[in-house]
């Protein structure tokens, strides 16, 4: 979802617990450049925004930064 | 539509408190792995800060926070009106040393301790209907 949303990140989603439900997400993306990381962190939570409503995801761990850096 | 009254109060409390967290569960109790870091993360930089209990009222507080921030998760740290981010932005800036200077303080030497240090300021808790 975070690939679809941001075309050409690269992701990295680790499952904390085995259940599906609380996961940390690496992504490096060109889309951050000049981005805050609050900026960054919100365009990571909005492309999963729909499995938080569903209640598939229960936590998110949000690691962001930008190519090259 | 977030809860009108609801955002009010939350606004003037954002307005009210330097350094604002909202959190699950509280200081000295946190209920969650996240809003635990960002209170040892305060703790460690030996601050003041209002902390409130989003539980009671956790729904209606995300719709008020997506409104005001764009934001739904928490805890939410703010800082001078605004917001800083959650768990891992506050981590991020800890350990950068950005967090220190939002705060005005100097940044500390050692990792956050494990046991809370000074009592932070406990706003009032908020009255839901």
């Amino acid at each position: 979802m975070i690939e679809a949303a941001l075309p050409g990140a690269a992701v990295e989603v680790v499952d904390e617990t085995g259940g599906g439900d609380h996961l940390r997400a690496t992504v490096t993306a060109a889309q951050f450049e000049g981005l805050s990381r609050i900026d960054q962190h919100r365009l990571v939570k909005a492309a999963v925004k729909a499995r938080f409503d569903d209640g598939a995801i229960h936590a998110l761990s949000v690691k962001t930064a930008v190519p090259g850096s | 539509m977030a809860d009108a009254e609801l955002k009010q109060k939350v606004e003037e409390l954002i307005a009210a408190n330097p350094v604002l967290l909202f959190m699950k569960g509280t200081p000295e109790m946190p209920r969650c792995g996240f809003s635990m870091r960002v209170v040892q993360a305060l703790d460690a930089m030996d601050v003041e800060y209002g902390a409130i209990d989003v539980l009671p009222a956790l729904q209606p507080l995300r719709e008020v926070t997506a409104e005001i921030s764009d934001w739904q998760t928490f805890p939410q740290l703010y800082v001078n009106g605004e917001l800083l981010g959650g768990a891992d932005i506050v981590e991020e800036m800890f350990d950068s040393g950005e967090l220190a200077e939002a705060l005005g303080v100097e940044q500390p030497e050692a990792a956050p301790p494990p046991a809370a240090a000074a009592g932070p300021a406990q706003a009032p808790p908020l009255q839901i209907e």
